[in-house]
């Protein structure tokens, strides 16, 4: 026995050491990943990391459930797009909008559509559509019957009759994307239809669909048959960011950490384009004391460093946000000039001192410091898991302890942390504002006392309770007018207030994480030619495959 | 359990009687501390633990840096300056290993106390009482073994919220207190029917005393080896919830530094250490309890003990 | 007699008290299956004030009272109907479990199976070869290997075996131009697909079958009956296998039993890092989304498995260790 324990401590020894050095030597070295092409998938197929079946992927291509497959958007077409990048409508199945009078919109119907089984697309197809959705409301996503009092088909035409006036529902109620009345017809329940054959108007049919891929076909009779010069579109359900770096893939959306180290290190065809899809702010609870104050607001508005949050949260890629709710360079065209260096607030400490002075909060033995000598502790409500949120709240969280005040971060899941926004039930929460494309809806959204609930009651909207009855007077007007320069300066009063009220406080801007491959196709959005958001799972996907070219290597 | 005419507890029986009969807790301490140490694989556990206990004593005078400090270059290789290298975030991952020792040890160690006590508590009155009391505990026990054990932490840590360390701890033992009380039950069973334990209610003595002054000690190893058991799963646990991000992403523990790792892909980055050393430091710790173990079940089942061989 | 109509009775109340748990629990859990939908939603833009209406009329915020949706609960329980699923809308709950089923019973029963008998075995030997290295290596590696996160060895087998080395697929649980079915290419593909998750399964678990084995064999083979044998003349190994083990494997079996129960609930941590389209993934998914009327299925079909393993293995220590009860 005696011979035999040090024998086998020698042994454990030796064991630990070999495994101590394995870690050490795997430490070192890094591995290199290389994207390989599935040589399986030919050169007009495009592989899409966009759907993920968690783990498996449900036959749904019922358009109108949250749970349909992203493949619905090629099938499906709206009367027209808005480019939520630009801000612009693009005509589809309606070949022209007109809103005669603020209550009434006029889509004249595209002639020469077809339906992929080869019979004719009607006006009447839209009327139906409009009528599935009113009968059954829970498919209405898009809220069109909030704004809709009736529609008539006269000709070619499809005339809406509005509730009142208002002119911005035109962007809604475009976007309704239209079935065929002679299969949807016959459908029982429409709210739990599946759709498991669609039938659309869209450039792609669904091909083989297996529960963990499926693919698309190019739909020979597709009215722009021309511009689409992918055949076939395949659509994964694991998309994980080790798939998608490793697989080959041709347009993925997704955040990847080190995007340049290793999405684009990749392989050398590989590119991405982060543009802004939103403003991550912060929701200040408008009813609840001191965060009424716009001057404590601005105080903590100059205490914040946006530019080291932004990098913080996204490693860099995303730039800091101004305080005039819009995305630029997306809608430099519509901002309002006079707001000084187009709305950025420089962190100033001095001047946040200042504000909170004014507010009356003074700082004590480093503290912030209330009238009632208590001094200042904030909790900051953010989703659990949404990691480039929290980074932010981090770094909130040392800036403002730099001023004196005490941070504290919620964390509810992300279900609680919706009910928290609805009721109201939270000091500063995290929350992305904007990035629909319609300036009306993005301040709408935000500030419109529509939305308003008290505290305690749901609201879908307006989480802030802001209330300000020349804001609502600002988009009343905006419903009823159809002159576009004078949306424009209604757009630059909204933005001043916001500027100068901080109805919520913008810190940077939340990307549309577009990676794309060029070795097959060429024609993707990018920095240069900006003509859509990267996102493959609204309309505007359709943009993108109407205008991708083959590549000279695939030619 | 076995149907064996000569029982190991049995055998030990004068052993833990001189230990009663010993004045102070101090000798008690001593002689299961040297019948651990006795043990090689023991003795190697200790060490290892040891060496995680004073790292996580000391551990701000350990670290380099502040391990929430993100000042430094986003996804560093291994340099002087940074041993492990940085996270994507730009935190040194030497620092955070480091500091994640003190949330490990403590977890494991406090669940570990805590559902080892619930487990003795409930385990031993189960055991000993008859009738409808073994049935009610027999329920609320089972009710807690069927339901499934990771849903209903993540359930409760949805409903607690603002997941710290103590929700984790709370989360670990009222999951896993359970099954350490069956396991005692069985044990307490079965020394139940002992002639010494016969013998002491004869002359009178009142359950409680039985129960924890006659069958208790008889159960040192049984509740040592649950304690470490129950620390190994509850520090295997808190790596879990917080791996699936339900625990509080902003404590440095060797949970959170696997999220994060996994979160931004620490393989694909090529930072090796993030995910290595967390994942194998929760490894050593967990299996120096388990080594100890070994020593542990030697303290009343001599068989056990290593010497056994060359004895016979 | 009256033992297990006791028994039976307990069975019946603890098996209430799980459903009613379970319908419980999840609703404990702060905001709604809508909430949950629309946090999912707006990861991808915005969610608008009509969005979220549209959502609230499709999911319905469930009917009447608590008491009434307990009512019509059971009732649901009673009948196995367990309605739409609100994560999956609007696929049946059932036919997500009965697709879920297959995969996890065979690749987390095998495995535990597998386990079992690899792990007793070694545990065996271990006992039976002590202070040798046939002892020395399967408990040190045994309790080193279940000393891992179940989810970190995933990552790295995954990592090395399935995106560096390229061996083995890296998710799903089947090739995707296979059909499920009787046919030579499905089973073959699954087969390949299962090995990284069993494999997980298997290093993590043999340990604690090793050690306990082990364990009670070393106590059995001191014991007086064992020495008698030896003494009487018979080989070692007819002893060791034969007396010895048999005697030892008994609470080894009552743990395998509830193992085996717990087998419908598969291995969250590691289908999820597998992407194993089993029962433990849909399980997460379940909760985290608030997906009341798919939790509840799910749990109740663990429940009632570990129930009657629990039961079964009551039962039969009753008959085999008559002690318990007195």
């Amino acid at each position: 026995m005696h011979t035999n324990t040090p024998k086998r401590r020698r042994r454990l020894t030796a064991v630990i050491a070999a495994l101590a050095t394995s870690a050490l030597v795997l430490t070192g070295c890094s591995i290199d990943i290389k994207s390989a092409p599935d040589p399986s998938l030919g050169a007009d197929t495009l592989l899409i990391a966009a759907d993920t079946g968690s783990p498996s992927m449900q036959r749904v291509f019922n358009p109108y459930l949250p749970n349909t497959r992203i493949g619905s958007w090629n099938m499906f077409e709206p009367l027209a797009i808005l480019n939520d990048l630009t801000g612009e409508d693009v005509p589809w199945l309606a070949s022209k909008t007109t809103i005669p009078d603020p209550q009434t919109v006029v889509f004249t119907i595209r002639q020469g559509v077809k339906w992929s089984d080869g019979q004719a697309f009607t006006p009447a197809d839209v009327a139906f559509t409009f009528d599935l959705l009113k009968k059954n409301p829970s498919l209405d996503l898009k809220g069109a019957w909030q704004y809709m009092k009736s529609v008539e088909v006269k000709g070619d035409d499809v005339v809406v009759h509005l509730n009142g006036d208002d002119v911005p529902a035109a962007q809604v109620i475009e976007q309704t994307q239209i079935v065929p009345e002679h299969i949807w017809s016959k459908v029982k329940d429409p709210t739990t239809f599946t759709n498991p054959d669609p039938v659309g108007t869209g450039p792609y049919t669904l091909g083989n669909f297996t529960p963990q891929e499926y693919a698309m076909d190019k739909n020979k009779l597709y009215w722009q048959a021309d511009k689409v010069e992918a055949e076939h579109l395949v659509y994964p359900a694991s998309n994980t960011q080790l798939d998608v770096v490793t697989k080959g893939y041709d347009w993925g959306f997704s955040f990847i950490t080190d995007v340049k180290g290793t999405w684009e290190k990749a392989n050398p065809s590989n590119t991405y384009w982060f543009p802004p899809g939103g403003t991550i702010s912060l929701f200040p609870n408008l009813t609840e004391k001191p965060f009424d104050d716009v001057n404590f607001r601005k105080g903590l508005s100059y205490a914040l460093d946006r530019k080291a949050v932004g990098d913080a949260a996204a490693e860099g890629y995303m730039e800091q946000a101004g305080q005039t709710g819009m995305l630029l360079p997306n809608q430099d065209a519509l901002l309002n000039p006079a707001i000084p260096d187009k709305g950025l607030i420089t962190q100033n400490d001095k001047t946040a001192a200042s504000y909170f002075a004014k507010a009356g909060y003074t700082t004590k033995n480093g503290k912030l410091v209330g009238s009632d000598g208590k001094p200042l502790t904030i909790t900051i409500t953010t989703a659990n898991g949404y990691t480039d949120w929290l980074r932010a709240v981090q770094s909130i969280t040392k800036q403002w302890a730099a001023v004196g005040i005490t941070v504290k971060v919620a964390q509810p899941q992300p279900a609680a942390y919706q009910l928290a926004l609805r009721n109201g039930d939270f000091q500063l929460a995290m929350g992305s504002v904007g990035g629909t494309g319609s300036v009306y809806q993005d301040f709408a959204n935000n500030l419109s006392s529509e939305f308003y609930a008290p505290i305690g009651k749901q609201a879908s909207g307006n989480f802030g309770r802001y209330k300000s009855s020349e804001v609502d007077a600002l988009l009343t007007r905006f419903k009823s007018t159809t002159d576009e320069q004078e949306q424009k300066q209604l757009g630059y009063q909204l933005q001043q207030i916001y500027y100068d009220e901080l109805p919520s406080i913008g810190l940077y801007y939340g990307g549309s994480w577009g990676l794309f491959s060029t070795q097959k196709f060429t024609g993707w959005p990018s920095a240069k030619d900006p003509y859509t958001s990267p996102k493959t799972y609204v309309s505007t996907a359709l943009l993108i495959l109407t205008h991708l070219k083959k590549s000279e290597a695939t030619k | 359990m076995t149907t064996t005419p000569l029982n190991p507890s049995a055998e030990t029986v004068p052993v833990d009687d001189t230990l009663l009969a010993a004045p102070g807790p101090w000798q008690v301490i001593t002689r299961v501390a040297s019948t651990i140490w006795s043990n090689t694989k023991a003795r190697i556990g200790v060490i290892i633990l040891l060496l995680f206990v004073v790292v996580a004593i000391f551990a701000p005078l350990l670290a380099p840096y502040d391990p929430s400090a993100t000042t430094f270059a986003r996804s560093q290789d291994a340099s002087a300056a940074h041993w492990l290298g940085t996270t994507a975030a730009g935190e040194d991952v030497l620092s955070q290993l480091i500091q994640g020792a003190r949330i490990s040890v403590f977890v494991g160690f406090v669940a570990g106390l805590l559902s080892t006590a619930i487990a003795v508590l409930i385990g031993l009155s189960w055991g000993y009482v008859k009738g409808w009391g073994a049935d009610v505990i027999n329920f609320v026990v089972n009710l807690f073994l069927v339901v499934p054990g990771l849903p209903l932490m993540i359930v409760i840590a949805a409903y607690l919220q603002n997941g710290g360390i103590g929700m984790i701890i709370l989360v670990v033992v009222i999951t896993g207190w359970a099954w350490g009380a069956r396991v005692l039950r069985s044990q307490t069973q079965s020394l139940r029917g002992r002639d010494f334990v016969t013998a002491a209610v004869f002359s009178g003595e009142r359950p409680a005393r039985i129960v924890f002054r006659e069958i208790l000690p008889n159960m040192t190893s049984l509740i040592v080896g649950n304690f470490f058991g129950a620390a190994t799963s509850a520090i295997l646990a808190e790596a879990g919830l917080e791996f699936l991000g339900l625990g509080d992403p902003s404590t440095v523990s060797w949970g959170t530094m696997l999220f994060w790792a996994q979160n931004s892909n620490a393989l694909l980055t090529g930072q090796w250490a993030l995910l290595f050393a967390p994942g194998l430091c929760i490894a050593l710790l967990a299996t120096s309890l388990t080594l100890i173990n070994f020593g542990v079940d030697g303290l009343s089942n001599p068989r056990l003990r290593e010497s056994r061989k060359a004895a016979k | 007699m009256k033992y297990a109509l006791r028994k039976v009775g307990l069975l019946i109340l603890t098996l209430w008290a799980a459903i009613t748990l379970n319908f419980f629990l999840p609703r404990l859990m702060p905001g709604s299956p809508t909430d949950a939908a629309i946090a999912k939603l707006s990861q991808n833009g915005p969610v608008t004030a009509a969005t979220r209406k549209a959502i609230e009329i499709q999911l319905g915020v469930p009917d009447g009272n608590v008491l009434e949706q307990y009512l019509q609960y059971l009732k649901q329980v009673v009948t196995l109907q367990f309605g739409i699923s609100y994560t999956f809308y609007p696929q049946p709950v059932a036919e997500l479990v009965s697709q879920a089923l297959p995969y996890t019973l065979i690749l987390v029963g095998l495995v535990t199976i597998v386990a079992f008998v690899c792990g007793t075995l070694l545990g065996v030997l271990a006992a039976w070869k002590r202070g040798t290295w046939l002892d020395a290596l399967p408990t040190l590696g045994g309790s080193f290997a279940s000393a891992f996160p179940y989810f970190w060895t995933a990552l790295l087998l995954l990592f090395f075996l399935g995106y560096v080395f390229k061996i083995f697929p890296t998710s799903g649980a089947y090739g995707v131009t296979n059909t499920p079915g009787l046919n030579a290419a499905f089973l073959g593909s699954a087969a390949v697909h299962a090995v990284l998750p069993a494999v997980t399964i298997l290093i993590t678990s043999l340990g604690g079958w090793i050690l306990g084995m082990r364990n009670t064999m070393i106590s059995t083979l001191g014991d007086d009956y064992v020495t008698f044998a030896e003494a009487n003349g018979l080989k070692p190994r007819t002893v060791a296998l034969r007396y010895a083990a048999r005697n030892a494997i008994l609470p080894n079996l009552t743990s395998f039993g509830l193992a085996l129960g717990g087998v419908v609930g598969g291995s969250v941590l590691v289908e999820t890092v597998f992407g194993y389209p089993g029962i433990g993934y849909l399980l997460l998914k379940a909760v985290t989304n608030q997906d009341y009327p798919l939790m509840q299925a799910l749990f109740l079909m663990i429940t009632v498995s570990v129930l009657l393993a629990n039961f079964l293995v009551d039962i039969l220590y009753g008959v085999l260790d008559p002690r318990t009860r007195k």
